[in-house]
């Protein structure tokens, strides 16, 4: 502040310029400034937990009522084995989290502990919001039960800033009934981008004549996280380690034009549609007879169409079916907790006990802990075990690391979806596409 | 603010003349005064003055909430007019307000005109126009707005069983302004209710002079109701374009926060919010804001000096 505000008294307009930027830093003082240090006092995350002392923790998550049901009894039992520690809850939808979250990280006070997505990791963590939780590692933190992989998809530049939860993976879901109806087979084992290309047309050929028509899938060129998938299978890493793009506009330019056939030819579900039906979409409205996306999605989809939905391993690129595990969610703390100790037992309490893992089951994808995921009471047949033994098929395809995500990350995502609605409405051409995409990740990116 | 000059001068005058007494009182009640409208001023202060002075600062800075901002002269200003996205929101925004406000002010004088005149239950009209402005701005009507022009829909069926082309205009980038200025329009009541105010203050004289001298309703109307009713027609168009410039929830709503399809819903604030909250641009959105404050002011002063010469106030000698 205090450079700024020599910088503005050097201008030729002095004394109103210094006026307004004392009275601004003086209304920034009660916002702004106030983030970023660090927890004050002695306790620290290695510090012992105190039986003794009244603590009250904030936590905070994104999700539905199922969610908040489930989140409601693991706190319950976490605050009846710690008595003295009681858990003040919140929760939001996903959309609005982030607004909600972005505020009180600008004026510090993030909830002690948060719900984490990997795409808002390295804006927070980059920027000194969220505590380095490796100290708290081995004292009030166990995560020896964690794949070292997955642990690491949580740190930046070696701080542990998140713990994974659970993972999933991307899956390309099927609705049976629907192929069965209109006599179309499913892909088949170790399918290529070019045999799904295939298989959605002729779905739509097959389709077209059904009221509604069935069509193959939606777009799903315009999906970044396919787009990042699609990279590892060429060999490229979507994001370097310091936090760069690591593709060129000609990858993302073949990626997009992977499905400029099927746009011009209108063979996929149309976007008219789509934008209308909001939040389902064509797959979850059985009209699209495939859709890809995270495995954990399964029990939603099965609860939307009521018919038989099956999953398999993504198409397979130049070099192969490589696919990777992405943590479903993580949990953090935040820098400025008053309760350190407190926080990360909360974060140990809700990834490594047991109890825990019987009452969320795979809702936010399949445990992380072999402790939880041996004590989910999966029925043969559940939902639950279809994601389980999912993931156990493809666990010889998983071969590569979560791509790191960038800061920035949840914007050019939702950059590429606004340009990829534009894109199927023809208002843009892939070059159009990708040039207005690149322009506003180099804005956004790791900016400083 | 003046209030506080006015009250300070006379004191410091008046001191050195009076006995200690008066003087000491008359700052006990000044006291008194702030004390009460402490309050007031705390809130004035810390919730509209402060984070408005913040905003004006932060307008000429790079702030992404998380590091400290960093000055940055005009650069989002500039910015502004080689941002495609802002543009378009801005165009946008201009046709929902001058296609939108003046629409729904004919609709809410024409239902005034309706309901003032006699006829049984009138009452129980009255509420029902106005419902809709009741629950207007609430996020369940935006939702079931969504639903009625949905493919398939209420619309669409009726636009099929009378042959016209269907599908739905939520997903059709060409078809959400009109239902958007629709759904404006349609909470045309609390214009309405002052249009119908402004009515009842007309004399009846007038018109019974009027149809002596052999004028026709639409004479009427020209001569006698829209003069007379200027001055509430000057009211509801001022208050009726700030409160357009300022369409948020709808859009938000039926596009689920992203302005779409295509950007045709992006309004001005719509995008504002994007910009601040989702892309961390807090110094751009605040230059936004600060920009959107100059065009409704600058508007506002227009139609003020415009009003000089259509509006009528009784009494006035013109």
């Amino acid at each position: 502040m205090r450079i700024e505000r020599r910088a503005v008294a050097g201008r030729p307009a002095r004394r109103t310029a210094a006026g307004i930027a004392v009275v601004s830093t003086a209304a920034l003082a009660l916002t702004a400034c106030s983030g970023g240090n660090a927890s004050g006092g002695g306790a620290g995350f290695a510090d012992e937990l105190d039986p003794e002392e009244e603590i009250s923790l904030s936590l905070a998550w994104w999700g539905d009522d199922d969610r908040a049901n489930k989140y409601e009894e693991a706190v319950a039992l976490f605050e009846e084995q710690n008595p003295n520690i009681e858990v003040d809850t919140n929760w939001i939808a996903f959309d609005d989290y982030w607004p909600a979250r972005n505020t009180e990280a600008a004026s510090g006070s993030l909830p002690d502990v948060l719900q984490m997505d990997l795409s808002y990791l390295r804006q927070y963590g980059g920027t000194g919001q969220l505590a380095d939780l490796s100290e708290a590692i081995d004292t009030n933190l166990d995560t020896s039960g964690f794949d070292e992989q997955l642990l690491a998809a949580g740190a930046i530049d070696g701080a542990q800033y998140g713990i994974p939860t659970s993972t999933n993976t991307l899956a390309l879901f099927y609705n049976a009934d629907v192929l069965d109806e209109i006599g179309v087979e499913p892909p088949a084992e170790g399918y290529t981008w070019e045999d799904y290309a295939a298989f959605v047309e002729e779905v739509e050929q097959a389709g077209s004549g059904e009221d509604p028509a069935i069509y193959g899938s939606g777009d799903y060129t315009t999906t970044f996280w396919f787009f990042c998938q699609w990279l590892i299978q060429q060999g490229t890493e979507p994001f370097t380690e310091d936090g760069e793009l690591g593709f060129t506009e000609a990858e993302m330019t073949e990626f997009l034009e992977l499905g400029s056939d099927a746009r011009d030819a209108g063979i996929f579900f149309p976007i008219e549609k789509t934008k209308q039906i909001e939040p389902l979409g064509g797959f979850t409205v059985s009209e699209a007879a495939s859709e890809m996306s995270w495995d954990n999605f399964l029990a939603g989809y099965v609860a939307e169409t009521e018919q038989d939905i099956r999953m398999l391993p993504m198409p397979s690129g130049a070099d192969g079916p490589r696919m990777f595990w992405k943590p479903s969610m993580l949990l953090s703390a935040s820098a400025n907790t008053e309760h350190p100790a407190a926080a990360a037992a909360l974060i140990d309490f809700l990834v490594n006990a047991p109890e825990v893992g019987t009452i969320f089951g795979t809702s936010k994808g399949n445990p992380a802990v072999a402790a939880q995921r041996d004590a989910m009471e999966v029925e043969p047949g559940s939902i639950d075990e279809q994601v389980v033994s999912f993931e156990e098929e493809v666990a010889d395809l998983v071969t590569e690391p979560a791509p790191i995500p960038v800061e920035g990350f949840g914007a050019i995502e939702a950059e590429y979806k606004r340009l990829g609605e534009e894109l199927q409405y023809g208002n843009v051409t892939v070059d159009e596409f990708v040039t207005q995409w690149f322009a506003f990740a180099e804005s956004n990116v790791g900016q400083s | 603010m003046s209030a506080t000059a006015t009250a300070d001068a006379p004191v410091r005058a008046a001191a050195p003349q009076q006995p200690r007494r008066p003087g000491a009182r008359r700052r006990a009640d000044i006291a008194a005064g702030y004390t009460f409208l402490s309050p007031w001023l705390l809130g004035f202060v810390l919730l509209t003055a402060g984070p408005m002075l913040a905003s004006l600062y932060l307008a000429f800075t790079d702030y992404d909430l998380f590091r400290p901002p960093t000055w940055i002269g005009l650069e989002n200003f500039t910015q502004m007019f080689s941002d495609a996205r802002y543009l378009k929101s801005a165009q946008v925004t201009a046709l929902y307000v001058f296609v939108g406000t003046p629409v729904k002010l004919a609709a809410a004088l024409a239902v005034a005109m309706l309901l003032n005149m006699k006829f049984s239950g009138q009452g129980g009209y009255r509420s029902a126009f106005y419902v809709p402005s009741l629950v207007g701005a609430s996020v369940s009507v935006a939702i079931v707005w969504k639903a009625m022009f949905i493919d398939d829909g209420v619309v669409d069926r009726v636009q099929q069983s009378v042959g016209a082309p269907a599908g739905g205009w939520v997903g059709n980038p060409d078809m959400t302004m009109p239902m958007m200025i629709l759904l404006a329009v349609w909470q045309f009541g609390a214009p309405m209710v002052i249009f119908l105010a402004g009515l009842k203050q007309i004399p009846a004289e007038l018109y019974e002079a009027a149809s002596v001298d052999g004028a026709g309703p639409l004479r009427k109307f020209w001569n006698i109701t829209l003069p007379m009713l200027s001055p509430v027609l000057f009211f509801n168009l001022l208050l009726e374009t700030i409160h357009s410039f300022q369409v948020f929830a709808s859009a938000f709503i039926i596009s689920g926060g992203t302005g779409g399809p295509a950007d045709s819903t992006n309004f001005y604030t719509l995008y504002l919010y994007t910009r601040g909250f989702v892309q961390f641009d807090m110094g751009y959105a605040s230059a936004m804001a600060w920009v959107l404050v100059l065009v409704v002011g600058v508007i506002t002063a227009m139609m003020f000096r415009t009003s000089r010469a259509w509006v009528h106030y009784s009494g006035e000698e013109n």
